[in-house]
């Protein structure tokens, strides 16, 4: 982060030793997991794992039925461990991977939504459109737009780079924590990331310097 | 330092690493336009998804999902058991409640846990897998020889009184017909309420055997099909309809 801080001139970017823009809530350390103490887990995760599975899918009816079946399929496995499996359990990452598990199954049997299927039928629609005219006054209809379209760009990337970009960038996790969610090695993980970076670049290239607040040297970003 | 190399760290260089590491990335930087300007767009990129406002989920989800929680672990009902057959229409699951057929899903190749998952939440009830009993597959045959309901075997009791009703105003509709959403609801005496009817044929638990197929839009279009317009098209056709 320090070598780009000439370069970026005080814009916020979350980084990997810096917590997350939702900071993780910790449970007590005196109780371990347990279907006696599930509410609270799912009172504690369901928004976080919500945010994840909508940006995997795209759609909100899909994102809540994925995380309720991740949540059914959590309790379940709680009920089968035993006490000291639980006492060794990391939570949040085992709660992820149970969540990419259901969208994945999900997302094989199921036509794409149809916001994925639009930006899939036309690749280039997305950069077509985001050249047309010059920016809207309605400072807020436009950035609308623009949050629209870094979503469709995520949705545009295949499922295992998206997983990657949206854990690492959205999400907030260091390298370690996704290759343990993932279940991959490092160095895969980095490779998924850069290449999810790439793409997104390629897609939303013209348009990055549009998201730099007041304040910050266009040239920084642009 | 050569740019591929920079290009590759751009990610390593956010967290913790090597101070020289650093220094030498950084050196390359400043000597280096095309390097700079493609750091500037990755992090451009980053800050993008970063700055995409956390979704919230719908404020009674929790207390949804506690909820199905509960009545999947209550013993008081017996669970669903879903058995797989081959059918004219492809291979159905079909949900089994005390003798009676009580859910219906085609097979489109998800994995058998997304469709006892999909199960579980519209029924609200635990599903576990089995087999199929000769009389259902009797049944079968038997209804998709006629394309007409038997109503001793099926059990639609967990639905709403509303669902129940219009399925059975769906049911009416003889085989190779087609009627509108908006006829359902008047048959119901709920004239008005066309789209609540396309909202329970969307979530029909027992497609087929209750013929949402035959539902279309006033305007004689095929609408939409949970399994998409090509089955919804393919099965009015093998019912003899020729629209």
């Amino acid at each position: 982060m320090s070598a780009l801080a000439p370069l970026l001139r005080g814009v916020h970017v979350p980084s990997a030793t810096t917590p997350g823009r939702r900071a993780a809530v910790r449970r007590p350390a005196d109780s371990a997991p347990s279907v006696a103490n599930f509410e609270r887990i799912v009172d504690e995760y369901q928004r976080r794992l919500y945010g994840f599975a909508l940006r995997m899918t795209g759609n909100r009816e899909d994102a809540e039925e994925i995380v309720q079946d991740a949540f059914v399929r959590a309790y379940r496995a709680l009920g089968k461990m035993s006490s000291g499996q639980r006492a060794d359990l990391r939570l949040q990452p085992w709660l992820y991977t149970i969540t990419l598990n259901v969208t994945r199954n999900r997302l094989r049997g199921k036509r794409p939504s149809n916001v994925a299927l639009d930006a899939l039928a036309d690749p280039d629609a997305i950069l077509r459109e985001s050249h047309e005219g010059p920016p809207q006054p309605e400072a807020i209809v436009e950035q609308n737009t623009d949050i629209a379209l870094v979503e469709r760009a995520l949705l545009q990337l295949p499922m295992h780079l998206r997983a990657a970009a949206t854990l690492r960038f959205i999400e907030g996790r260091s390298h370690p924590e996704i290759a343990e969610i993932l279940n991959q090695p490092i160095g895969t993980v980095k490779s998924h990331v850069h290449r999810a970076v790439r793409i997104l670049r390629r897609i939303l290239g013209p348009q990055i310097g549009r998201f730099v607040p007041e304040g910050v040297p266009q040239h920084a970003l642009s | 330092m050569r740019c591929r190399d920079v290009e590759a760290l751009w990610d390593e260089l956010r967290g913790e690493c090597q101070t020289s590491l650093k220094e030498t990335v950084h050196s390359h930087l400043r000597s280096c336009p095309s390097c700079q300007a493609m750091y500037e767009q990755y992090e451009g990129v980053a800050y993008c998804l970063s700055c995409l406002p956390p979704p919230e989920p719908s404020c009674d989800f929790a207390k949804k999902v506690v909820q199905h929680i509960a009545t999947l672990k209550g013993t008081q009902y017996p669970p669903l058991v879903l058995a797989a057959l081959t059918t004219p229409v492809g291979r159905l699951y079909v949900g089994l409640k005390s003798e009676r057929i009580a859910y219906v899903s085609l097979d489109t190749g998800q994995a058998l846990e997304e469709i006892v998952a999909r199960a579980e939440r519209r029924l609200h009830r635990r599903v576990v897998p089995g087999e199929a009993p000769p009389w259902l597959v009797r049944a079968l045959d038997r209804f998709f020889d006629t394309w007409k309901l038997d109503d001793a075997l099926i059990d639609i009791s967990d639905l709403t009184p509303f669902e129940q009703s219009v399925l059975r105003a769906a049911a009416r509709i003889p085989p190779g017909e087609v009627r509108s959403y908006a006829w359902v609801a008047t048959q119901i005496g709920r004239p008005k309420a066309a789209r609540a009817v396309g909202r329970v044929m969307a979530r029909n638990p027992l497609p087929f055997l209750f013929p949402c197929h035959r539902v279309v839009d006033s305007s004689g279009d095929l609408h939409d099909y949970y399994y998409g317009l090509e089955m919804k098209a393919r099965i009015l056709k093998m019912e003899g309809y020729r629209g």
